[in-house]
């Protein structure tokens, strides 16, 4: 009794074209070439599409041109001059999100130079990740061949870190990659275990944001009369509630305080990190605070919590109603492991449906991107993967995935790893045939 | 009743050279205040169990004369009425750093100095004598307000600190107060960071140079012997004063004192006791309750501290979530420890030592007794057993006649009322005044009258605590609130002010008057200036006896009133998710119907069974029966898989998995270390792990020798181990061995011919001996070093070698390095860049221990590859995955579970979590697959075991069911509930 669908990655699907290109021209390590725009309407018939927003269609035809979704459903027709798709017996599910990452911002550890995540000083809310964002990094290849498609890149230091984008896993730089620029303010929530510091660095918090308050105002009294502050002037569109606050907070007197204290400078609040939230789901879902689970497959946070205290959390919050994400651990080397990570909270008690909800739609809507990513409806970005199965269980493949309609190159750099050392292999064992019988 | 010396002795004690036992010439005029003494009138405790009330005690120039109900005060003596009083020998503070250096400013310029060892840790030469500063006067003083009259003062700077001596802690010159010299040499089993050195940096470290010191201290005994009978043709050995002083630890004539730290490292002390026949003395640390099992049979002196726990905080709620159980048990359960200690037949003796205030001792030795420590075998830990153990009980620890004149004198039962307290202490029969009396207590009703004829009529009414008071003075034209009232001083003085208008004088009334019992004698200034004698008797509130206000002298939190007892199960680890008892072995198990994932030649088995005898796999089949009396399990739709196995962990060792002082140390053992309260033991056997391979850190080219593990969770840490295991030692290559600066090497071509350096050295050494041994042995004998010894075993194959290794050049360089010494590299471990050197690795005959897909975390983890075991494998490598991380140990089917992308086969990944770590850990013979004969370490998942949505249900090891998902729940509940009662516990004794 195999639960596992173990089906042989089809050689189909037309990166096989592009792959044998580059296997003839690429000898050394190549960050995979970006595709080009898409040229003409793409059908995919007659796999089962999992719209998230709008359930399970089965042998349905999805189409999308110039990047967008057009049509979704089970008797589309494919239009006249598509490229007409194959997809029988495979699963269509929209890109996941990793809603918190420094992908583009980190590409080796221990190396400041690869390093751009933490700006000198504590308040920081007018850098801007995208700006910054490599879009040759090798990590991601590798997470796009997890089925992770749109990465939230955050900075993450000081008291006030920056300001974090959503950015899509495919392009030639990062202005093409943007999904959105300025989707939350990360904020890092002081550490309740010295109450000297912490009482202290709330209220420096407190203390930037009346000075930003206070600024815009004097700004709009004094058009012009008044000199640029750069910090204080990126938190306009904090304070007029257009960006959400997204505060670092996994103990609960942090989930706690930083809750009181958007509610009192009456700005929208998004909980990251959230290890103890389970202990005031109720308090979460009452205020309706959206929270972006930062791991699942971590520890407990204490040796009395049970062992699955993290695998379960998921479950928790949504039996409890909180509005929740599943972002895993940040790494941009492991955004890989999304899916996995929504994964286990199925193993502990989350439904299914649930946990790619909250991988896909869930974190869109959190942080305001879902009408361009998160579901497969018309109009939305054609951020799709086509896959042998559940993109949430370890033996499915992904075998090829679209972002805003450009067909991507699935050759990342493990796979180039692999291919160039199954060529040693051969090489290799052939010249050990060649010793053993001369 | 009545003892007295035989008469002979009490002339000798009469006899005037008696007296003179100094050197010290007097200057000036001699003082001979009356050295003879009548301690009458009191309850005396002669010795523990043996009480006379109504006694006299009779001391004479420092010794006890006479004691007794029927002795009478000799007319030379000094009369002391203790009424009310109770008497008990003097405490011995059996383990004190009263007198002793901290701190080594001068450590620097003293570096080198002196015929010492290399390592500057090794301080046996120090003598605590010679060590004491008779400054530390508030120290002394502390102790004595305990009752303590002498204490052992311990060396504290270095690991072996110097040789321990029994001082008094009357006054006088350091040379009047030695009781007994070179007691022990003590021993602390980690480095002290005031003397300095780079080695060894962590516990297993410790332990691994405390052999070698001792074998070094064999070796230059010979050594020198050898040079002295004939230095002829010799080099001269080092002539080393450290190594002198351990000979007679050594040769075990003196006690080796070690400082514990906690009731695990305590077992580990007794380990290496029996390994290298020493006397052993220890210093306990509280926790030897929840080891009272392998405590019982202790035949070492132990010295038990009484330092328990302040109460956790656990307010605002939200801070007692961070309270873990073990805290809050430890908490409750400490002052139990000497009760409890006592009920398994364990004496020890008491010390000071850890308490943040010496003046908390003596409500925490009651405190204990309120918490089931007999009275008299608390004192019995103050007085006989400590004078035992000091070898001073001829004349130390009772008030027998002969005995040195230490005394307490406390007011009340000591151990019994909550508020008594030392009065007094006789040390050598010199009276210390502990506690002056505090005169008497001003509360109550006065009657006031003036001695002239001023207007100062009235009633005084005064209540309060010293020294501020409250009250009222009521005249004739009224009531008035005093404005001002306190007490101070002795004899007591009040002080009072009030408004005149009540004594129809406009200003403040200022009264001032000396207490006693009934009267008091006073005078005032009235607001015009006029003065006034005035006189006030007592009307009502009889005060205490003394007179000495109660509140002032009762027990803090750690008294005697406090503490419910609450019956909490007494569970291994001491800590949340710890059980009663080990889970039992039943004499048969048998699974059925479930797919049996075997990883051995019978594959997999769809609706099969699986036949454990006493924890042994009997068969794995279809429709297989079981003899009457089995257990069995139902596990249609569940799958069973072998127990997993990881071949890299670092979890459970405490004290450091690094020793990094030095490059080369294969001499550590990681096996020293192991600790049982490792709450991850239970964690990954909630996910399916029963076995793990424990390495030592990377930091080292030649780290230490590594352990094999069981998750036996509630064993202890002795017994987690996996026995017969191969002996393995952990190599390390690349950037972590490179990156300690000012340490050998700081490359990679450095790291080869580091290596290369010391298996040459290891040569020559084995050579060297065995020269030695079938030579006539003359001359200066061949040092023991444990290091070559390890280094040796190594190069003849006894040792498996694990490395850890990133990249491709590395493990090339050492696979071509063992080659040359006609070794195999048994395993490279991470072997990020495994993939780019398949074949080499295959032709060598190295295995590969690899993780999933790690990556980037530094620069030689940046080409990694998911594909890293696929291709591995498909080179022809045993490979295995590994987690290093305790979290990832708990889910190392998940980690199997990511192969499936990369092309490996569902049988290849589980290998790979299974029999191929197994193998590669070197225990594939016992575990890593269900074949008959091998241990019955199985998993039961509740479907696929390499599914996203599968967990474990059941967990067995060695056929017993270590974890199951029902008891988990039950347990979490028995966690919750405890943690809750005694948070309630200590909401109730504030």
């Amino acid at each position: 009794m195999r639960i596992l669908n173990r089906v042989r990655p089809v050689p189909a699907l037309c990166a096989g074209l592009l792959a044998a290109l580059m296997l003839a021209t690429a000898p050394s390590l190549e960050a995979q070439i970006p595709a080009p725009p898409q040229a003409r309407p793409v059908a995919l018939v007659g796999g089962t599409i999992h719209t998230v927003s709008q359930g399970v269609i089965e042998r349905g035809t999805l189409v999308f041109e110039e990047g967008r979704i057009t049509a979704v459903g089970a008797d589309v027709a494919v239009p006249a001059g598509a490229e007409r798709v194959d997809v029988t017996g495979r699963h269509i599910y929209p890109g996941l999100i990793d809603a918190h990452s420094n992908m583009g911002l980190f590409e080796i550890g221990g190396i400041d130079q690869a390093i751009d995540l933490n700006e000198l000083g504590p308040f920081n809310p007018n850098v801007r990740a995208h700006v910054a964002f490599h879009p040759a990094s090798r990590h991601i290849g590798v997470a796009r061949s997890s089925g992770v498609l749109v990465t939230v890149s955050a900075p993450t230091g000081g008291l006030i870190s920056g300001l974090a984008a959503a950015m899509m896993m495919e392009g030639w730089n990062w202005e093409q990659m943007t999904v959105a620029p300025e989707v939350g303010l990360m904020v890092n929530w002081p550490s309740p275990f010295n109450q000297r510091l912490y009482t202290r660095g709330i209220r420096q918090l407190r203390d930037f944001f009346a000075a930003a308050r206070a600024y815009q105002v004097a700004h709009a009294a004094t058009p012009g009369g008044h000199a640029t502050d750069a910090r204080l002037a990126a938190m306009g569109p904090v304070l007029d509630r257009q960006v959400p606050v997204v505060v670092s907070a996994n103990e609960l007197r942090q989930i706690q305080d930083a809750m009181d204290w958007a509610a009192d400078e009456g700005i929208r609040l998004v909980i990251l990190g959230g290890r103890d939230a389970g202990f005031i789901a109720d308090e979460l879902a009452q205020r309706d605070v959206p929270v972006l689970l930062s791991s699942v497959l971590t520890s407990p946070n204490r040796a009395w919590e049970p062992y699955d205290a993290a695998y379960s959390l998921p479950a928790r919050l949504h039996q409890a109603g909180v509005r929740f994400a599943i972002a895993g651990g940040s790494a941009a080397a492991y955004a890989n492991r999304l899916p996995y990570e929504a994964g286990a909270a199925i193993a502990f008690g989350l439904p299914a449906d649930e946990a790619l909800r909250a991988v896909t739609l869930r974190p869109a809507q959190i942080l305001g991107i879902d009408h361009r990513v998160g579901s497969l409806e018309p109009g939305r970005d054609a951020t799709l993967m086509i896959t042998t199965g559940n993109p949430l269980e370890y033996s499915t493949v992904v075998e090829q995935v679209y972002i805003a309609g450009r067909q991507v190159d699935m050759r990342d750099a493990h796979r180039q790893f692999f291919e160039r050392y199954q060529e040693k292999l051969r090489q290799f064992s052939a010249e050990e045939e060649q010793v053993v019988s001369p | 009743m009545r003892i007295r010396l035989p008469l002979i002795l009490c002339l000798l004690l009469l006899a005037p050279g008696a007296a003179q036992t100094q050197t010290t010439p007097v200057e000036g005029l001699r003082e001979n205040p009356p050295a003879v003494h009548a301690l009458t009138n009191a309850r005396i405790v002669i010795e523990p169990g043996r009480t006379v009330e109504n006694a006299t005690l009779v001391i004479r120039n420092g010794v006890i004369e006479s004691v007794g109900a029927d002795v009478n005060a000799p007319p030379d003596a000094r009369v002391w009425d203790l009424t009310g009083r109770t008497l008990y020998a003097g405490f011995i503070d059996a383990y004190s750093e009263v007198g002793m250096r901290t701190e080594l400013p001068e450590a620097d310029a003293e570096a080198g100095r002196g015929a010492v060892y290399w390592n500057p840790q090794v301080r046996s030469f120090v003598d605590a004598a010679a060590e004491f500063s008779p400054e530390d006067d508030d120290a002394l003083r502390a102790l004595r307000s305990q009752g303590f009259t002498v204490a052992m003062a311990v060396p504290q700077l270095g690991m072996f600190r110097g040789r321990t001596s029994a001082l008094s802690l009357g006054g006088g010159t350091v040379a009047d107060r030695v009781v007994r010299s070179g007691l022990a040499q003590s021993l602390t089993l980690s480095r002290d960071r005031e003397v300095g050195g780079t080695y060894p940096t962590s516990s297993m470290g410790a332990i691994a140079f405390v052999r070698q010191t001792l074998h070094d201290t064999d070796w230059h005994a010979r050594a020198r012997a050898a040079y002295e009978r004939d230095p002829r043709g010799a080099r001269r050995p080092e002539s080393n004063d450290a190594l002198r002083a351990l000979v007679p630890v050594r040769e075990g004539r003196q006690p080796l004192l070690v400082e514990t730290h906690n009731e695990e490292e305590l077992l580990r002390v007794l380990r290496l006791r029996d390994e290298l026949g020493l006397q052993l003395w220890l210093r306990g640390s509280g926790g030897e309750y929840r080891m009272l099992e392998q405590l019982r049979a202790l035949d070492a002196p132990l010295i038990l501290p009484v330092n328990f726990p302040d109460a956790p905080t656990v307010e605002p709620v939200e801070e007692a979530l961070n309270r873990s159980l073990a805290e809050l048990r430890h908490w409750h359960l400490a002052p139990e420890n000497p009760g409890r200690l006592a009920a398994a037949g364990v004496e020890f003796a008491f010390t000071s030592h850890q308490l943040r205030d010496r003046g908390r001792f003596l409500d925490n030795v009651r405190h204990a007794v309120s918490r089931g420590l007999a009275p008299e075998q608390a004192l019995a830990a103050l007085t006989i057993v400590p004078a035992r153990y000091l070898g001073v009980e001829r004349t130390h620890g009772t008030l027998e006649p002969g005995k040195v004149a230490s005394v307490v004198v406390v007011e009340g039962d000591l151990f019994r009322d909550d508020d008594a307290a030392v009065e007094a202490v006789w040390v050598d029969g010199e009276r210390f005044e502990v506690r002056p009396p505090v005169g008497a207590d001003p509360q109550g009703v006065w009657a006031v009258s003036a001695l002239g004829a001023e207007p100062l009529e009235g009633e005084l009414r005064l209540e309060g605590t010293r020294p501020r008071l409250t009250g009222t003075f009521i005249a004739p034209g009224g009531e008035v609130r005093l404005t001002r009232a306190r007490v101070a001083g002795d004899p007591p003085r009040v002080e009072i002010s009030f408004p005149g208008e009540v004594l129809g004088v406009e200003g403040t009334v200022r009264m001032s008057g000396r207490v006693t019992r009934e009267e008091i004698q006073g005078w005032s200034e009235l607001p015009d200036g006029r003065r006034v004698s005035w006189r006030a008797t007592r009307v009502e509130g009889e005060p205490a006896s003394d007179g000495a206000p109660r509140a002032e002298r009762a027990a803090g939190s750690g008294g005697a009133a406090a503490g419910t007892a609450l019956a909490l199960s007494d569970i291994r680890p001491a800590m949340e998710f710890g059980r009663e008892r080990l889970p039992e072995r039943p004499d048969h198990v048998l699974v059925r119907n479930a797919t049996v994932w075997t990883m051995g030649p019978q594959g997999v088995l769809e609706n099969a069974d699986l036949l454990v005898r006493r924890g042994q796999v009997i068969r794995v089949g279809q429709g297989l029966s079981a003899p009457s009396g089995a257990v069995v399990i139902d596990a249609t739709g569940k799958h069973v898989t072998p127990g997993l196995v990881d071949p890299h962990i670092h979890s459970g060792v405490s004290g450091g998995v690094n020793d990094v002082g030095n490059a080369i140390v294969p001499e550590v053992r990681v096996g020293d270390v192991m600790t049982m309260n490792n709450i991850w033991t239970y964690r990954q056997l909630a996910g399916g792990l029963t076995s793990a391979h424990v390495l030592h850190g990377s930091a080292n080219p030649i780290g230490g020798e590594n352990v094999h593990v069981k998750m036996r969770w509630g064993a202890p840490a002795e017994e987690l181990k996996l026995e017969g295991a191969p002996r393995t030692v952990k190599f390390a290559l690349g950037e972590n061995v490179k990156r300690r600066t000012g340490r050998y090497p700081d490359t990679r071509m450095g790291t080869e011919q580091v290596i290369r350096d010391h298996f040459q050295a290891a040569r020559e050494y084995e050579a060297a001996w065995r020269e030695w041994e079938r030579g006539r042995q003359r001359g200066i004998p061949p040092r023991r070093d444990l290091r070559m010894e390890a280094l040796v075993d190594i190069l003849n194959g006894h040792v498996q070698i694990h490395a850890h290794a990133y990249r491709q050049d590395e493990m090339l360089m050492l696979m071509r390095l063992a080659e040359e010494f006609g070794l195999t590299v048994f395993a490279f471990h991470h072997a990020l860049e495994g993939f780019k050197i398949g074949p080499e690795l295959a032709r060598h005959g190295a295995g590969a221990v690899v993780w999933s897909d790690w990556s980037s975390f530094k620069v030689e983890a940046y080409d990694a590859t998911v594909y890293n075991a696929r291709l591995l494998n498909d080179a022809g490598v045993l490979t295995s995955l590994h987690s290093d991380n305790s979290q990832i140990a708990s889910r190392m089917n998940w980690e199997a579970g990511k192969l499936l992308r990369t092309g490996v086969s569902e049988d290849d990944a589980l290998a790979m979590v299974t029999i191929n770590a197994a193998r590669l850990a070197g225990i594939g013979d016992r575990v890593g697959s269900l074949e008959p004969d091998k241990d019955a370490d199985f998993v039961i998942w509740s479907g696929h075991p390499l599914s996203t949505m599968t967990r474990a249900e059941q967990t067995w090891v060695d056929g017993r069911r270590y974890f199951d998902i029902e008891e988990d729940r039950r347990l979490r509940q028995q966690v919750e509930r405890e943690r809750a009662q005694l948070i309630q516990l200590i909401l109730n004794e504030r």
